[in-house]
């Protein structure tokens, strides 16, 4: 959910922006059950009938919970044990018992049998589902179950309904776009409480509608829905033409103020629900009408060959009589005609209504001009060799002698050029990816027989002579060169070819591809005049649908069509195929029909991780299909399985009810089944086995949901009720901090020579002693002594004032008290105090960040120091860099380069190895003092940057380097 | 310093616990050519102690020399070259490192590092041995590629080098580098040696230490030599003089874990599931091992549990455990295992009290 985002941004909004929501929540859980009964329904009507004052409405609905509180719980257990065909009726007398608040008693009779459309479509496709799994849906949440068909569709694919300019106007809305708007919306108070009321398809049509801000009830979308579904039009921004702002609460921005300004009305979700509903009692033809729409609907489903039966007919000549404002779609066409139609019609769409005249094409209309005016002129230009200077004189300089096409498939490129040439008077030549077309043999004695390059050649040479001889009887031609971008591999050399042909072409040449800028038609570019096609606006390609739908007796309302050109992406041709399909089946095409039939095209959208694991996890988790879970889970193939397993704990799954024990035993199951997708997943990172992603989805998220999917529930006081972010990053990323702060604590360990014992073992065994050790002292001892103790402590096992830290941070456990609890800060500031006190006199040998003096770029190596035993540091000290030299040839180089950068240094420490620098000597007595000066001297430097070093390597932690006397 | 490392024997001859397997060493690297060497055994039993006392019998005082470093390698893997960091403990004559602290990379640090290291003879072999010795600790943790790899290396640089490895575990090493090896197993001290130790180090520290004390931290400790000397000395900075019923405060980490288990006995629910799930963070966040948890919740668990449970719970245990050796992020399998466990307690609860 994308108020986690926010939830994450404004933390400090925690206590009032808790509680209404919470509430508003519970609410919406309680009030639930409490609408399906009988018992409330008219104190239920009247709070929706009531304008916008919600949340004193929640409270009313509340305070009726309470009395029927029982009822529910009843209802409930009863439903456990109902299946599939007991919550069919149930559903039918739900919609009667809305239906009651509108309509005189007597019209129930005729209702009853009659189920409304909504009840169909809906039910047309979640009792299906249902019998595939029914306890889910049979949880007695009945209000859920009657927003299914609303819901599946808000939120499965409502999302990604949502059309480009509302999606533009959310963005902008109230000036606050951007990536932070991301939770800018509320969820509705209400949310899934209200009937979604059901009226005439076409009660809102001409009216237009711009939403802004939270309503209260619907989500954005499914509003949009709604109100596309009845035939309004929603846009983005208001102007002028704005009918209705739908918002519940006036939250100031700029679409408001705009309203103010033109004037606009102002209509609240109830007022639309309102006007949808008074549409339907009004008409006295409607119950028949119903009857008949789902007739034909079920027609389309059962018989879907069967083409025109009766009632369609008679649809097609009551509808229009039945529209209540002026709509330009309304066909007059007689259903005779449609059907004559429809038997002459065996040619696809997409030929039979090809564009004729310029006029009929569908956007682009001044490129078409162009083309016209281009192809008109080139014999002018080019053509004509007599007077050929002339020719060239009267060209202008940008004159092209071939032009080149480019957009998107099916948006009437190839049309355009046919067309135009057509007209013209051109004979079309058409080369396609279908013909080879690589470079022409330069052999052309082959002639025309050989490959169809030669044949372009020869065409292209020809034409001059025969235009020459008659131009006016001959045809004139032109050579349409389709789909050049696909001139690939088969095809060497082929744009290449093409350009020379250009070049000597006595004919013009239309090139077409869909991307200009590939890299295969850089040079091709140059010598063509580019005409880049532009995808027609939805308007544009809904009138030209308008137009085919007509001629074809089809009855479409024009918000259908907008929304089929919405779906198809501009492509036109597409568009035809898919309304062509539709039309076998069915002779009026509504909105709904649409969306559900390009399903599989909508438009792709960011899915959320939030959102991917809510719908998995949601309600109608179970209700999806496989490559809806898969495109859910693969929005993001790191994030979501981390939500999940997050997440997962909190969803109580709907199909095991109370029973708790299988309920855990579902957990179990989804446990492991994350545990296997942990194990696939190192598969696939580790030996690249990406073949294996698709299970490694299935087994980390789709199985979890599908066990789990129900309704979430807080597990914690006071926690919000919305998925958490995953923690295993965080968690993980400060396990690694501290493993790398135990590694630097053990490297000293070890450096101090006293214990040679693992990583590991040092924090399982060692670590309570050390703290022990560290700790006790300050705590019992008198101040003085404690700390000289624990500073003496410290120092035999080479612990810095870091790895001090280090060890109470990893001792630390929450709920457990802080081992340095009880020591007075007075005794701290003493022990550092006294550690950097005794910092000259001590030898600690400790591993550091070196930097040296004139490297820019820190050598990322860590080097450790030792001190040397007394007695044997003079032998050893030639002993040991040989040693280093044998093992360290990869090291040497680098070091060689270090070491240039001083050239003291490079002297000094020559015996040192340069490395010297930490391999500190500390002689006790006279001793060698050569090599001491050395030491001494390469220690100064690195001393010197050893500041910088130290602040860098603070984030890790790392010791600094305690330097002798 | 720390009685663990005060009194650890440094030469094989004063070794207490494993005497025989410390004379057998000594012979063997007295007496002629020493083989590869493959040390196992639970933790704190005493292998590196061994091992450190082996390689002073080998190469005299200057293998105590040692000098710690974390190097950066350069590694060419294909395509890419990886920058490894490993940290190595070394002498003139051994290097000590544990090639598995690199992960999933353990395979390069086998196949280039220890290749390097291994190709090169020692240059100083006057009065020497022959060879230098390779420490690798944690072999059972090495992936299997990486083990694979390893096992050539072995047969063409023993001329130069013989190879020490230490692991906990023998049966996470592959057969092939078994083979190879001379398997030297060192139990777990019983506990009467561990109280022959610490009487030992008692003494020496001059004080007073009880019988029956000195038995119940042997006891406790779980037949670790090291964990047993460990706690002597939090005992005796607890409290001094002992008393015979002394409370020996277990590790803080231990502590922890049998909090979780006693809320996974007490409710079984996603809540509580929840509940563990962030005591597990919290005790990996403080780097105990997940293997370490695993095994200590299973401890903790089995104390409670009735007995006809126990294998079932044992076997689901040892399953999770398995199976997070060949994922990556340890919480998914311990919280898997627990929700297996709270799935079987809650049916067996249900079962027996309805």
């Amino acid at each position: 959910m994308s108020d986690i985002r926010k939830w994450f941004m404004k933390a400090h909004d925690k206590g009032n922006g808790n509680a209404p929501k919470s509430s508003a929540a519970t609410n919406a859980a309680e009030t639930a059950p409490v609408k399906s009964e009988q018992a409330s329904e008219d104190l239920e009507t009247g709070g929706r009938r009531k304008t916008s004052k919600y949340f004193g409405k929640g409270k009313a609905k509340a305070k009726d919970e309470k009395e029927v509180e029982e009822l529910p719980a009843k209802r409930k257990l009863k439903a456990d044990s109902d299946d599939l065909g007991k919550s069919r009726p149930r559903k039918a007398i739900k919609v009667d018992d809305d239906d009651d608040d509108f309509e005189v008693p007597s019209a129930r009779k005729t209702r009853d049998s009659t189920p409304s459309k909504k009840l169909k479509s809906g039910s047309g496709r979640g009792i299906a589902s249902k019998t595939v799994d029914i306890d889910e849906g049979d949880d007695g949440e009945d209000a859920e179950e009657k927003e299914t068909p609303l819901k599946s569709g808000g939120r499965g694919r409502g999302g990604r309904a949502a059309s480009g300019a509302p999606t533009g106007g959310r963005g902008r809305g109230g000036g606050r776009g951007g990536f932070m708007n991301f939770g800018e919306r509320k969820d509705p108070p209400h949310k899934g409480e209200k009937e979604v009321p059901e009226g005439n398809p076409d009660c809102l049509a001409g009216l237009t509608f711009v939403i802004s801000g939270t309503l209260d009830s619907l989500e954005r979308e499914e509003a949009e829905d709604l109100i596309k579904r009845h035939g309004g039009r929603i846009t983005g921004s208001v102007s002028k033409k704005t009918t209705y702002l739908l918002c519940d609460e006036d939250i100031g921005g700029r679409k408001s103020e705009k309203a103010k300004e033109l004037g606009t009305k102002f209509l609240t979700e109830d007022g639309l629900f309102d006007i949808i509903r008074s549409s339907k009692p009004v008409k006295k033809p409607v119950p028949e009408r119903t009857n008949k729409g789902t007739e034909t609907n079920k027609g389309t489903v059962k018989v879907s060959a069967q083409p025109k039966s009766s009632p369609q007919k008679e649809e097609t000549r009551g509808k229009p009589l039945a529209k209540s404002s002026p709509n330009k779609i309304a066909p007059h066409s007689s259903p005779a005609k449609g059907k004559k139609k429809i038997i002459q019609s065996s040619l696809p769409w997409t030929e039979k209504y090809r564009p004729k005249v310029p006029n009929e094409i569908v956007g682009n209309q001044s490129l078409v001009t162009q083309l016209h005016n281009w192809l008109s002129h080139w014999h002018d230009q080019f053509g004509g060799t007599g007077n050929k200077r002339k020719g060239k004189k009267l060209t202008d300089a940008g004159a092209k002698k071939a032009v080149l096409l480019s957009g998107t498939p099916g948006i009437g490129k190839t049309s355009s050029a046919k067309l135009v040439s057509q007209m013209l008077g051109f004979q079309a030549v058409e080369v396609n990816a279908s013909d080879s077309r690589g470079k022409a043999n330069s052999n052309i004695a082959k002639g025309i027989g050989g490959s169809n390059a030669n044949t372009v050649k020869e065409l292209v040479n020809n034409e001059a002579i025969s235009a020459n001889i008659d131009r006016s009887k001959h045809p004139k031609t032109v050579l349409i060169m389709d789909e050049v971008d696909g001139m690939s591999a088969g095809d060497r050399g082929g744009v290449a070819d093409l350009i020379a042909s250009i070049k000597i072409s006595k004919i013009p040449i239309i090139c077409i591809c869909n991307d200009r800028y590939s890299q295969k038609l850089k040079s091709l570019v140059n010598y063509c005049l580019p005409l880049n096609f532009r995808k027609p606006t939805k308007q544009q390609m809904a009138k030209r649908l308008t137009h085919v739908a007509k001629a074809e007796g089809l009855e479409v309302n024009e918000i259908a069509l907008e929304e089929l050109a919405e779906r198809v992406n501009g492509d036109i041709r597409l568009a035809l195929n898919q309304l062509q399909y539709m039309s076998l089946s069915m002779s009026v095409i509504k909105y709904d029909d649409i969306r559900q039939r390009l399903l599989s095209s909508a438009k792709d959208e960011d899915v959320s991780p939030f959102t991917a694991v809510d719908k998995l996890f949601g309600y109608n988790g179970g209700k999806l299909r496989m490559d809806e879970r898969i495109d859910l889970s693969m929005s993001d193939f790191d994030l979501v399985p981390l939500l999940v397993q997050e997440n997962y704990l909190n969803y109580r799954p709907s199909s095991t009810g109370k029973d708790e024990a299988k309920r855990m035993e579902l957990l179990a199951r989804a446990a492991e089944s994350i545990a296997d997708g942990d194990i696939i997943n190192v598969q696939i990172r580790r030996y690249r086995q990406w073949q294996l992603s698709l299970s490694s989805c299935v087994a980390s998220s789709i199985l979890p949901a599908s066990l789990l999917h129900g309704s979430r529930e807080t597990l914690e006081q006071g926690e919000r009720n919305f998925n958490r972010f995953g923690g295993w990053l965080g968690k993980n990323s400060t396990a690694g901090k501290n493993t790398r702060l135990l590694e630097d604590l053990h490297v000293h360990v070890l450096a101090s020579r006293e214990s040679s014992s693992g990583r590991e073992t040092l924090r399982v065994d060692y670590l309570p002693l050390l703290l022990n050790r560290l700790t006790s002292p300050l705590q019992t001892l008198p101040k003085d002594e404690a700390v000289s103790e624990v500073v003496e402590f410290m120092n035999s096992y080479s612990i810095s004032q870091e790895d001090y830290d280090t060890i109470m941070e990893l001792a630390k456990f929450k709920g457990r008290p802080n081992p340095l609890e009880g020591v007075p800060p007075a005794v701290k500031t003493a022990l550092t105090k006294k550690y950097n006190e005794t910092n000259k006199t001590r030898m600690v040998r400790a591993a550091d960040m070196v930097q040296l003096p004139g490297v820019k770029k820190a050598p990322k190596k860590r080097i450790a120091a030792m001190l040397e035993p007394t007695v044997e540091s003079v032998r050893d000290e030639d002993g040991e860099p040989l040693a280093e030299n044998g093992e360290e040839n990869e090291s040497d180089a680098e070091n060689s380069e270090e070491a240039t950068n001083g050239e003291k240094l490079e002297t000094n420490l020559k015996n040192l190895n340069a490395r010297g620098i930490q391999v500190e000597v500390d002689l006790k007595g006279a001793g060698s003092s050569g090599s001491r000066k050395a030491a001494g001297r390469g220690r100064g430097k690195a001393k010197a940057a050893d500041a910088p070093a130290e602040k860098k390597a603070t984030g890790r932690g790392s010791g600094t380097k305690r330097k002798t006397r | 310093m720390l009685w663990v490392d005060k009194y650890r024997p440094k030469s094989l001859d004063k070794v207490i616990v494993h005497e025989d397997i410390a004379q057998n060493l000594k012979k063997l690297v007295t007496e002629q050519d020493c083989p590869h060497l493959l040390f196992y055994g639970p933790s704190g039993s005493g292998k590196k102690t061994l091992i450190m006392a082996l390689l002073k019998q080998i190469y005299g005082a200057s293998a105590e020399k040692v000098k710690v470093e974390n190097r950066a390698w350069k590694v060419d893997a294909g395509s890419r070259t990886l920058d490894l960091e490993v940290t190595t403990l070394s002498s003139t004559n051994h290097v000590e490192l544990t090639p598995s602290d690199a992960g999933f990379q353990d395979r390069y640090i086998v196949q280039e590092i220890i290749k390097e290291m291994a190709k090169n003879r020692p240059i100083d072999t006057k009065g020497k041995k022959g060879y230098k010795v390779l420490v690798l600790n944690e072999v059972d943790k090495l992936s299997r590629e990486a083990q694979h790899s390893l096992r050539r290396t072995m047969e063409k640089y023993s001329s130069s080098c013989r190879l020490i490895l230490c692991c906990n575990s023998s049966s996470k090493v592959t057969e092939a580098i078994k083979s190879r090896c001379l398997n030297v197993r060192i139990n777990a001290p019983s506990k009467e040696e561990i109280v022959k130790v610490l009487e030992f180090i008692a003494k020496k520290e001059s004080l007073q230490l009880p019988h029956n004390f000195a038995a119940r931290i042997a006891e406790k400790s779980n037949r670790s030599l090291r964990r047993a000397i460990l706690s002597l000395e939090t005992c005796r900075v607890q409290n001094y003089p002992f008393t015979d019923n002394q409370v020996i405060s277990p590790m803080d980490w231990e502590e922890y874990v049998a909090e979780v288990a006693a809320d996974i006995m007490k409710e079984q629910s996603p809540k509580s599931l929840f509940q563990v799930r962030g005591k597990v963070y919290e005790l990996l966040v403080n780097c105990i091992p997940p293997e370490v948890i695993l095994k200590r919740l299973l401890h903790e668990l089995l104390k409670k549990l009735d007995s006809e449970l126990k294998l079932e719970v044992c076997h689901w245990a040892a399953y999770y455990e398995h199976r997070m050796r060949l994922g990556q992020k340890a919480i998914f399998h311990i919280e898997a295992f627990v929700a297996k466990f709270m799935s079987i307690y809650k049916n067996f609860l249900i079962a027996a009290f309805g």
